[in-house]
């Protein structure tokens, strides 16, 4: 067991699934000799060689579309996308195509790829590169969206979502790319792909988050619990299938909940997350469900970046308004 | 101090192939295959099913009994002689439009009538289980031929991916992108610009400044060329090289097939808001099945007994499968989940319910 | 309305056979483009329009034959307008006229968000309780309505027809046994031990516990929690015994944890010190949270074995019943003894009966011991 980061996870999660599987390819924009952009392919050219990598031409909605034609053809493309940022002008292949193909033709074609890309800010970068788009896609029929929130998970997701038969979005939060090391171990053990992760058990408040936005929500929780407030954390993981039966369970116990997400707040997926609770669990809430997340604007440029960003004393402030409420 | 020299680095020249004029006469040699009046025949035959059932489709969009439905009017030779040229291995990736190539590939007629009439079997062909179905969103089917003949490449078949798309199609980034990665890799691959000269009620003239469509692939570094796309014959000749072309790794070829759209864009247009009768006219003396039974007639290899069975076999045959299709009860409502995924996640099973409770009500 | 009629066919030819349309009644036309194919005696021939047009009707079915100038088609002359659909794709349904409804104005920006009368769980509560959320008075955040709120309410409603409500710790117990019946998959296994050699004043309660750790060292599958709904349990390194105590009107199972790494005495002073608590009402709520496995020593009340209620996630609780003499015979001889009876209930949905037995018979043993 090596101690990895999570952009060295998810190398090592696709070259454990390029050796189980000869039908697993790469493709992206310098996924090959450079090894990616941030490295997450770092060795495989060199191990797998341009007949399982693909070094692409700069055409984002090409790398999309060509993985729909071999998807089909039987293999298992894995799309790298370099910035969610540019997965925008995916959306067309995506949407009208990779996400339907299967029910269109009843199971005739299907469509078993991956697209991933480095997604979130925080990272101090340029304009463009700090994308939450997990909304969108997550409002799409038949694909599914994935974002891991540490290096083992990180390595279990892809390895299931490179699996799954059906077309998956893998989001990588890029803030924890090389954020946190910790034991990885390269077993080939997927996981599943429809269940949240409950990172923190708590009596009092259920806190929802996903991606990178679990650093400053775990932060919130340990800095609650020495106010005595015992603050379970729940990393969604899947934002699409939903597993609304852990939150709506997790509420039934503490009846207050706080979802934290970097993405825009109208329409995210913190507010498919509400109505759920709203529906199924409406009678064991004690306080109004609380969202902090990105405000409805464009992410400003760098030096305002951490205004933006919801940060902990917001998550804070979040659930004491709920304790509020007993 | 001289003028500056100045040097070509790349030209290029567009071939342009017609084997047959409009009157039916031969204005080049004879292919091997169309020496064979037998081949000639099927190529006709196919023709007229593919209007035969044009027609048909239009009475029963007419009549409310089929959806939304485009045309081939006076393009069946784009599709059959494509179709014509292809191996059963080959995958077909069409637009909407290329009736002709799919029934020769073996969709069945009925299969058209479900997909036109709004039905997904019609997308499950029984017959050519490799072949797309059509495509709505213009030119985005285009990257996933050159995804297919990819794999072909990767795996090390000999098979090739034809993918036919439209005038109006060629100015799509999705082709360019497509286009520039099928050169990149040497995909096996050849594309069909089906050049009916209108997009909707874009005339081509409009659509691109440049002098054919066929150049486009000169920017992508692939062979191009032009072909009469009413001359059934050049069109099943030119596709043929590129095919063997594409299976020998010599790479993908653009092939320009100029024709024109004898009908509305479809059922839901009316051409006459934007375009002449009087240039249709013209075009009518151009087409493509009149043509190839002029040349039959001409080597007296069609007679009037065999016009007469065809009609009747076609008209009988489409008759055959309109009524098979119109007795085909629509699919039961829960099949909306069947194949969104390969397991139905739990909160789609829940909304399900919603269809089969006994009130749909929400629990 | 123009009708046209079949033209000269040329060669004297007066009549042809009608072969097949090739347009359809609707079908705009333009000059040239082929109607039908008609047979005549030397070929099929296609008959172009004669101009451009609407088709109205088509007159002849195949097979008909047609007299050279008998009307064949008749076209219509509609305008441009009444034709469009207005649309590429589908039907647009045409939309009756309807009366314009004047602007209502908007709402006013508000608050942020206005204030609960009651919070969704008091307002569940109140109707649980039958209680009207109006003879209430909200101490909560703006006034809101809260659980506590209402239970105050309720401890001060008489219900009238000879019922009192269950409240605090009975309430409790009723929600927790029925979830238990209907959960859990209950099966008891009873034995019992003779500890006649006991030392006097043994602290049988302490005994029992030892007990409970002895079995769960030997069979781990008895120290766990199950997951109904993942269909998973997990094992739990520590023991946190839940101890089941009867004090005043109320059970409750208090949870001493990691019985197995204190010593006896150190396990004892819990017990009083809790005993205290919970009669004086002093008990925090996370005391009684979260056992791994419960031992209830029912025996010093009364009653020899019982099945006893399991309260998920746990998967098993060890009942002592009342001590009793019994015989034992010995070389022969009759002896008189003590015996202590045990009753294990365990959840068979994820534990065996070899398991539980295992357990058994390891607390037993541990029993057996003199001390």
């Amino acid at each position: 067991m090596s101690e990895l980061n999570l952009v060295q996870a998810i190398g090592t999660a696709l070259r454990r699934a390029m050796t189980e599987d000869a039908r697993v390819l790469l493709l992206g924009e310098d996924v090959g000799l450079n090894g990616g952009v941030f490295r997450a392919s770092d060795g495989l050219y060199k191990s797998f060689g341009d007949g399982r990598v693909l070094d692409t031409p700069l055409a984002e909605a090409g790398i999309v579309g060509i993985s729909i034609g071999l998807a089909v053809q039987g293999f298992r493309p894995v799309a790298e996308i370099q910035f969610a940022g540019f997965a925008y002008t995916c959306i067309d292949q995506l949407l009208n195509h990779a996400s339907r193909m299967r029910a269109r033709t009843r199971g005739r074609f299907t469509c078993p790829m991956v697209v991933r890309t480095p997604a979130g800010g925080g990272i101090h970068a340029v304009e463009h590169h700090s994308e939450s788009p997990e909304a969108i896609f997550a409002h799409i029929p038949g694909l599914k969206v994935v974002t891991p929130s540490s290096p083992q998970r990180a390595y279990g997701l892809l390895l299931s979502a490179i699996r799954d038969p059906d077309p998956v979005i893998f989001l990588e939060p890029t803030r924890l790319y090389r954020a946190a090391r910790e034991a990885v171990s390269d077993d080939g053990v997927g996981l599943p792909l429809d269940r949240c992760n409950i990172l923190r058990s708590g009596r009092d408040v259920t806190l929802v988050s996903w991606g990178a936005m679990l650093i400053e929500t775990l932060e919130a929780a340990e800095r609650l619990a020495s106010d005595n407030i015992d603050a379970e954390v729940i990393d969604v993981t899947t934002l699409k299938p939903l597993d609304s039966t852990t939150i709506v369970d997790s509420v039934a116990r503490t009846g207050r909940l706080v979802i934290v997400h970097e993405a825009p707040m109208t329409c995210g997926v913190g507010a498919e997350i509400a109505a759920r609770v709203a529906s199924r669990g409406l009678g064991s809430l004690l306080a109004p469900i609380e969202r902090v997340t990105g405000f409805d604007t464009m992410m400003p440029y760098p030096r305002t970046e951490a205004f933006y960003m919801p940060g902990v004393d917001r998550v804070l402030a979040a659930v004491r308004r709920t304790m509020g409420y007993t | 101090m001289g003028a500056a020299t100045v040097t070509t680095v790349a030209q290029f020249t567009i071939p342009f192939t017609r084997i047959v004029d409009a009157d039916g006469e031969a204005v080049a040699g004879l292919p091997a295959f169309a020496e064979d009046q037998n081949q000639l025949i099927a190529l006709y035959r196919a023709m007229v099913l593919t209007r035969t059932f044009d027609a048909k489709a239009i009475a029963l969009q007419r009549t409310g009994r089929l959806g939304t439905y485009a045309s081939s009017l006076g393009q069946e030779a784009v599709a059959v002689g494509a179709a014509a040229a292809m191996r059963p291995t080959d995958v077909l990736v069409p637009s909407y439009r290329e009736h002709g190539a799919q029934l020769w590939r073996g969709v069945t007629l009925k299969e058209l009538f479900l997909y036109w009439g709004g039905d997904e079997r019609g997308n499950d062909f029984a017959g050519p289980r490799q072949d797309f179905p059509c495509c709505v969103p213009v030119g985005s089917h285009v990257p996933h031929a050159v995804g297919a003949a990819l794999a072909f490449r990767l795996r090390g078949e000999k098979r090739a991916a034809v993918c036919v798309f439209g005038d109006g199609a060629t100015s799509k980034g999705d082709v360019a992108e497509a286009l520039n990665m099928a050169g990149v890799w040497k995909a096996p691959i050849v594309f069909i610009i089906n050049n009916n000269g209108w997009a909707i009620s874009m005339p081509r003239a409009k659509q691109s400044a440049a002098e054919t469509l066929a150049q486009k692939a000169i920017a992508a570094g692939i062979a191009a060329e032009q072909v009469d796309g009413n001359d059934v014959i050049a069109v099943r000749l030119v596709v043929e090289r590129a095919l063997e072309r594409a299976r020998s790794d010599c790479g993908p070829t653009v092939i320009e097939a100029v024709t024109y759209r004898l009908s509305d864009h479809t059922t839901a247009d009316d051409a006459r808001r934007y375009r002449d009768d009087a240039e249709v006219s013209i075009h009518w003396a151009e087409e493509p099945i009149a043509r190839l039974r002029r040349h039959l007639a001409r080597r007296e290899a069609w007679s009037k007994e065999q016009e007469e069975a065809l009609l009747e076999t076609c008209h009988r045959d489409v008759e055959e499968a309109a009524a098979s299709y119109l007795e085909t009860p629509p699919l039961p409502p829960t099949q909306i989940f069947d194949h969104v995924y390969a397991v139905l996640p739990a909160d789609l099973a829940e909304q399900r319910e919603l269809l089969t409770s006994p009130r749909g009500e929400e629990r | 309305m123009n009708t046209f009629n079949l033209p000269d066919l040329g060669e004297g030819l007066q009549e042809a056979e009608l072969v097949s349309w090739h347009v359809n009644v609707g079908d705009h036309v333009v000059a040239d483009q082929p109607l039908v194919s008609v047979e005549t005696a030397k070929a099929v021939v296609e008959v172009p329009s004669p101009c451009s047009g609407r088709i109205a009707r088509l007159i002849g079915e195949p097979g008909d034959i047609i007299k050279v100038g008998a009307p064949i088609v008749e076209f219509t002359d509609d305008g441009i307008a009444d034709q469009d659909a207005g649309t590429v794709v589908g039907t647009l349904p045409r939309v009756p006229h309807y009366e314009k409804q004047p602007h209502l104005q908007a709402v006013a920006e508000g608050a942020e968000h206005l204030p609960m009368k009651a919070s969704p769980a008091a307002r569940a509560l109140a109707h649980e309780l039958g209680i009207s959320l109006t003879s209430i008075e909200g101490t909560g955040p703006g006034g809101t309505i809260t659980r506590a709120d209402v239970e105050a309410k309720a401890d001060t409603k008489p219900q009238g027809d000879g019922y009192e409500l269950l409240r605090g710790v009975r309430r409790a117990m009723a929600v927790n046994m029925a979830r238990s019946a209907i959960e859990v998959a209950s099966s008891t296994v009873s034995d019992e031990v003779l500890i006649g050699h006991w030392p006097r004043h043994t602290d049988v309660t302490v005994r029992l516990i030892r007990a409970v750790v002895a079995g769960c060292r030997a069979e781990p599958a008895l120290n766990a929690w199950f997951d109904k709904a993942r269909m998973a349990r997990k094992f739990h390194a520590n023991i946190d015994l839940g101890l089941a105590m009867n004090i005043g009107d109320g059970l409750f199972a208090p949870v001493l944890r990691n019985v197995a790494a204190r010593t006896d005495r150190d396990i004892r002073a819990s017990i009083d010190a809790l005993k205290q608590d919970i009669a004086a009402r002093k008990v925090e709520p996370a005391t009684l949270a979260g056992p791994t496995i419960t031992l209830s020593n029912f025996g010093m009340l009364g009653g020899r074995e019982a099945s006893l209620a399991i309260v998920p996630p746990q998967v098993a609780i060890l009942g002592a019943g009342r001590i009793f003499d019994t015989v034992q015979p010995v070389n022969g001889e009759i002896r008189i003894t003590k015996a202590l009876p045990l009753s294990l209930t365990f959840d068979h949905r994820v534990v065996t009966g070899a398991e539980a037995v295992r357990f058994l018979s390891a607390a037993l043993a541990e029993l057996a011991k003199p001390t």
